[in-house]
């Protein structure tokens, strides 16, 4: 194979020249170029080693169906292997490898394994390497042993482990009609549908819109194709109502019309625009769909149908005529059908020599016989290729005649330097399989056809069948009326389409069984063979998805658009089936490799936003340490220079039981409750009364599952007679507005009742501590915030340094305390306004951390111990539990299983070594600790008591109210804490509650 | 209303960024109506809340999903069935919507400090947003007015065309940073203007 740029023709700007280097050795081609017809200009034919033989292999076709020549893209630091160098976009400085070889691609030492071909056959580490014992090595051991080996031999490219900095980004869009494909029939598909108006998106895998129009040497209507497709992209260009994406496959066809596409943006450019990404992932929600995707050639097996130098007719011609390459200089060809016959005459107009048609029908067509003729070639009719000749590039082949069935007779030998195969066309189905239905087997032309369309799609030109141009661009024009329901477009005049258009109805020859040594194979990109093919039907593999793992058949990045329908051909020959019986597989996403990056997109920061309160940037400045709260961060304590957390979580309670502190709360859940029923629906949600609550006062509330379980709690206030303020755990406020909603939507539509998130409308701050009245009456002004005005669990309103407010008394620290909100704009100013009223009183902002040494101080609950798992009972609120209403939870929470005495009851835990110990460890009756086991319990929450000056904890131990002044042990093996502890009473500090009502 | 602090007052900051050698694509700020107030009707007393919506505003929404209208200073559109975000550059609007809306009619809730309004403008207003809500921005689909609750990923969002290349997001105060964070990076590719 002798391939050089000819002198004129194609999309190739031989004006310009682009340096790259590929396996260290530097090349030039042209803008318009791939990487795989740039190497070729240059007369490279090894593009690669083989999967599994590591045989030389050269390029099979042009485009994304190429399975041989798969390259490693290097760019800056990161490698990109297996892309088809017929894909990849020649630009400068581009860089790129072979794969899949050592130390070189011209001598790779596992080139051996070739030589071995009869004992690495489909499956031969299943029965080689799995099951049989060798000395010690028993079971899988011996297969652990070699996979590594194994692995190192065959394979594809290397991933990189340079982390990736393209950026990938997502877009969605929205469409009438999706045409996908850009050849004749698309675009004429495309056309139509814009002309009814339609809003429509054209997508085309080449960077180059015109599909065949570019390559296939016709002409339209008098004017070469690739002109009138061109001037056709840019009619299509001037219409608003038309998106065209090229470099964009469609890979994947999902439930309803919605579509998935990569576009590659930058890929084809030394350097991409400030923030552009490299790929885009397109999610399309499309109102109809035409498919115009083609069609793919596909190869005859025989033997030795692998050499560089074989390669598919149709790819010989688009490098002939579109990347203006001749292939090679005595060119032979091999065919079942029509269609090579044009490839021969266009390689010819490059001045190659046509050495060859061998054909194995008895008799070609007239217009076969004529292209022969006007090639010059020799016409071989009844014959077939039965070996080829050459090492790593092909010299020459040997026929034989062939009868439809068998070859006969002597080989002769042809020298040739270049063979081009058409073993007929299959097409390209992919996106209407992946839309769910069978494909219908043809046998005029020897392959699968589109199914009845069970979305709504449209199929035009060569996928449906059409392979002649004329028809296609009908087709398409039909189909794009049909994709719009449309009737009143201009009607089509038939073009008048001149050139050599060969039928490609083929004989039914898909495998050439010479007599001649040489692997012949089916999947080139898995180094399938012929024979594994029928092994895999004499070992009982014979219905196509067991073919397709048994063999690998149709796997890897080229998905077998080359080497199914021959696999299914052998598998059917070998049952004596016809092929439809056989069946295909189905075809799955993606069509064509698709990016992890471009699926990812840029959602990885998205998918957790960072939720800050209103005063978060005056934690920050005053050294809080945040942490993660769900989504929210939240300050975990303001630490002094030198300070363990320990210490600083410590100080700060300390402040808060002696005088006074302030803590953000405005991650609470805030729940505006509105509506002349909204007293009734709390009564109803909440285990206790509601509607009797005066307006201006605040009341605890506990929630319960329907299965009785407790579920989340919160005060809730009476702002007017039809309005209440709910509150909800931080990490609840999500769920138990999608309760609220869920009763108020489905359970009681007729109560008139609105819950709206009013979480970011106000900014909350809790002073607590002896002294926090005292702050309050330093700043508050329009209204008294004495024990009259404002009494415990009273709500009132005022101002601070004139920001409206709303105050509640009331106390989860279980020290006199005020929640004060005021709307969130306003919340840091408000804070400001608190600190320097509290300074004379030595205020100090604090954590969670010290929040939760405070509670648990009190023995209150939070999500630690409301953990899904727990009742009311369990935590003691069953003082919450109303007796004269039923309520969402109190036909369940009376169960036999929920009411057991020995259930897990919350307790309060004193270590009794006075050391910390961990949220998570057991409570055990007996310590074993080398065999830790019948745990009783375990521990939710622990602290350092500043007001107890020792560590306690709290607990959910089995009948644990009953075990009160009991004894028992930690077990912590993960920590190795061990040690006694006594069960007490969860309410460590001030159980009577007197320091809050204070 | 007192002095307000912002959510993106540490953020935002004016000029001109990323692919700045393309034409400006699109202009992002921040708008800080004075009130921001969600309308909701009971079942039967959506023509009311209308009715009361338009005596307040002067603004004639129609009932379909979405409807919306912007005239003056004042905008308005629907955000679910039966209810309507209603936006005005005045403050005290959600006291004179209750004036027109008892508590029999309908329920209205001021979210004047509970939600950021950010304002994307430009020819590539529409690109950008494609890029996080899977709505069909066009303007066939979406023309000036046209109002939509939508969210990306955790971020809630109720969006509203303006003009023909302006739009108005409005979404949770405590998201808001994080969100213009990630419009900021999203606008990168068409060179983005901060004003």
């Amino acid at each position: 194979m002798s391939a050089i740029r000819i002198a004129s023709g194609g999309r190739i700007d031989r004006s310009r020249a682009i340096n790259f280097r590929f396996d260290g050795q530097a090349y030039t081609g042209h803008p318009g170029d791939t990487l795989a017809s740039a190497l070729l200009a240059n007369g490279v034919t090894l593009f690669g080693r083989s999967f599994k033989y590591h045989r030389p292999r050269g390029l099979l076709t042009a485009g994304v169906d190429e399975p041989n020549a798969l390259v490693t893209v290097l760019r800056d630091s990161v490698r990109e292997p297996n892309v088809p160098a017929t894909t990849v976009e020649l630009y400068e400085g581009l860089v790129a490898e072979s794969q899949n070889r050592f130390p070189s691609l011209q001598f790779d030492v596992s080139a051996v394994n070739q030589f071995a071909g009869k004992f690495i056959g489909a499956g031969f580490y299943y029965k080689t390497f799995m099951g049989p014992e060798f000395g010690p090595l028993k079971g899988t051991r011996f297969w652990m042993l070699c996979e590594h080996f194994i692995r190192r031999a065959a394979g594809l490219g290397r991933a990189g482990l340079a982390p990736d900095k393209s950026r990938y980004q997502r877009m969605n869009a929205f469409c009438d009609v999706l045409v996908v494909g850009s050849g004749p029939a698309g675009l004429s598909a495309a056309a139509a549908a814009a002309d009814q108006g339609a809003n429509v998106m054209l997508a085309e895998i080449d960077s180059r819109f015109g599909g065949s129009a570019n390559w296939s040497g016709e002409t339209i209507d008098g004017t070469p194709a690739s002109a009138w497709a061109s001037e056709a992209v840019a009619q299509l260009a001037k219409r608003s109502n038309v998106r065209m994406l090229n470099r964009t496959s469609v890979w994947g066809y999902y439930d309803t019309n919605t579509i998935a596409a990569l576009e590659r943006v930058t890929d084809h450019k030394p350097m991409g625009a400030s923030g552009e990404p490299r790929h885009r992932h397109w999610n399309i929600r499309a109102g109809s769909v035409v498919l115009a995707t083609g069609a793919f050639e596909r190869p005859i097996v025989f033997p030795g149908n692998d050499r560089p130098g074989v390669m598919l007719a149709s790819g010989a011609m688009r490098y002939a005529n579109e990347f203006g390459v001749r292939t090679g200089e005595r060119i032979a060809i091999f065919t079942n059908n029509d269609t090579a016959y044009g490839a021969a005459l266009a390689l010819k107009r490059t001045g190659a020599s046509i050495v060859a048609i061998v054909d194995v029908r008895r008799d070609a067509s007239e217009k076969a016989r004529h292209a022969a003729s006007e090639c010059s070639a020799e016409l071989l009719t009844g014959y077939a290729v039965t070996a080829t000749r050459g090492g790593k590039m092909l010299d020459g082949i040997e026929v034989q005649p062939f009868d439809g069935q068998r070859v006969s007779g002597a080989a002769r030998k042809i020298d040739a330097d270049c063979l081009l195969v058409s073993g007929g066309w299959s097409p390209a189905i992919h996106l209407a399989s992946q839309a769910g239905s069978r494909p219908v087997w043809d046998e005029t032309l020897q392959a699968f056809l589109p199914p009845q369309p069970t979305e709504n799609w449209v199929g035009a030109g060569a996928f449906n069948g059409a392979f002649q141009t004329a028809d296609a661009i009908a087709e398409g024009h039909a189909a794009g009326l049909a994709a719009t329901g449309g009737t009143n477009a201009r009607k089509l005049t038939p073009p008048m389409v001149e050139g050599f258009a060969g039928e490609p109805n083929p004989a039914p020859v898909f495998e050439i069984k010479g007599k001649g040594k040489g692997k012949a194979f089916v999947d080139f990109q898995h180094d399938v063979t012929a024979d594994d093919v029928r092994l895999a039907y004499t070992e009982g593999f014979t219905s196509a998805e067991h073919l397709k793992r048994y063999t690998t058949l149709g796997m890897a990045t080229d998905q077998g658009k080359t080497s199914n329908v021959p696999g299914m051909a052998i598998m059917a020959e070998a049952t004596g089936k016809p092929i439809p019986e056989v069946g295909s597989t189905r075809f799955r996403p993606p069509f064509a490799p698709v990016s992890v990056g471009s699926l990812a997109a840029e959602r990885f920061g998205d998918l957790k936003p960072e939720r800050l309160t209103p005063m978060h940037d005056w934690h920050l400045e005053h050294g809080a340490t945040m942490y993660s709260a769900g989504l929210w961060f939240r300050p975990m304590i303001y630490g002094a220079k030198g300070e363990t957390v320990e210490q600083a979580y410590v100080r700060e309670a300390k402040v808060v039981r002696e005088g006074v502190g302030i803590v953000d709360v405005s991650t609470l859940g805030k729940i505006a409750v509105q509506g002349p029923d909204a007293g009734e629906f709390l009564d109803r949600v909440y285990t206790n009364m509601f509607s009797t609550l005066p307006v201006g006062k605040a009341r605890y509330g506990l929630m319960l599952r329907e299965d009785g379980f407790a579920f989340d709690d919160g005060t809730t206030w009476r702002l007017g007679e039809t309005e209440f303020l709910m509150t909800t755990t931080t990490a609840n406020a999500g769920k138990v507005m999608q309760q609220l909603e869920y009763f108020l939507d489905v359970v009681w539509p007729d109560l008139r009742v609105h819950v709206t998130s009013v979480t970011d409308q106000w900014a909350g701050a809790a002073i607590a501590g002896p002294l926090s009245r005292k702050v309050l009456e330093a700043c508050v002004q329009g209204t008294k915030v004495d024990n009259d005005a404002l009494p415990f669990m009273g709500i009132v309103h005022g101002t601070i340094d004139g920001v409206n407010v709303m105050i509640c008394r009331l106390s989860f620290s279980g020290e006199l305390a005020y929640e004060v909100y005021c709307g969130a704009n306003e919340g840091t100013r408000v804070w400001e306004a608190l600190m320097a009223a509290g300074k004379p009183f030595a205020i100090v902002p604090y954590g969670l951390e010290a929040l939760g040494t405070l509670r648990i101080e009190k023995g209150h609950v939070t999500g630690a111990e409301i953990d899904g798992r727990t009742t009311a009972r369990d935590l003691h609120l069953d003082w919450m539990l109303s007796k004269k209403k039923p309520f969402i939870g109190s036909a369940m929470m009376d169960r036999e299983g929920l009411v057991d005495e020995n259930r897990l009851q919350l307790v309060g835990i004193v270590p009794l070594d006075n050391r910390p110990i961990n949220g998570g460890a057991h409570i055990v009756e007996q310590l074993h600790e080398d065999h830790p086991m019948n745990s009783i319990g375990h521990v939710t929450a622990m602290c350092y008591s500043p007001a107890l000056g020792k560590y306690i904890a709290l607990a959910l131990v089995k009948g644990g109210k009953a075990r009160r002044g009991t004894r028992a042990y930690v077990s912590d093996p993960l920590r190795k804490r061990f040690g006694p502890v006594e069960i007490v009473s969860h309410h460590f500090f001030d159980p009577d509650g007197s320091r809050m009502h204070g | 209303m007192a002095e307000t602090l912002s959510p993106l007052d540490t953020v935002l900051r004016a000029g001109r960024y990323a692919n700045t050698a393309a034409k400006i694509g699109v202009t992002l700020s921040e708008v800080s109506p004075g009130s921001i107030v969600q309308v909701a009707a009971w079942p039967d007393t959506e023509a009311k809340v209308l009715e009361g919506i338009a005596k307040t505003t002067k603004l004639k929404l129609g009932g379909e999903p979405g409807a919306g209208a912007v005239s003056g200073n004042v905008a308005a559109f629907g955000i679910a069935p039966g209810r309507f975000l209603v936006i005005s550059e005045d403050e005290g609007l959600a006291d004179r919507l209750l004036g027109a809306i008892p508590a029999t009619v309908g329920s209205v809730t001021d979210l004047s400090h509970g939600r950021t309004a950010i304002r994307i403008e430009g020819e590539k207003a529409e690109w950008l947003l494609a890029k996080f809500f899977a709505v069909d921005f066009s303007k066939a689909k979406f023309p000036v007015g046209r109002g939509v609750s939508t969210n990306h990923h955790d971020v809630f969002a109720q969006i509203q065309r303006r003009t023909e290349n302006c739009f108005e997001v409005y979404v949770f105060r405590s998201f808001a940073r994080s969100f213009w964070k990630a419009l900021c990076h999203g606008a990168e590719e068409n060179g983005y203007e901060v004003r």
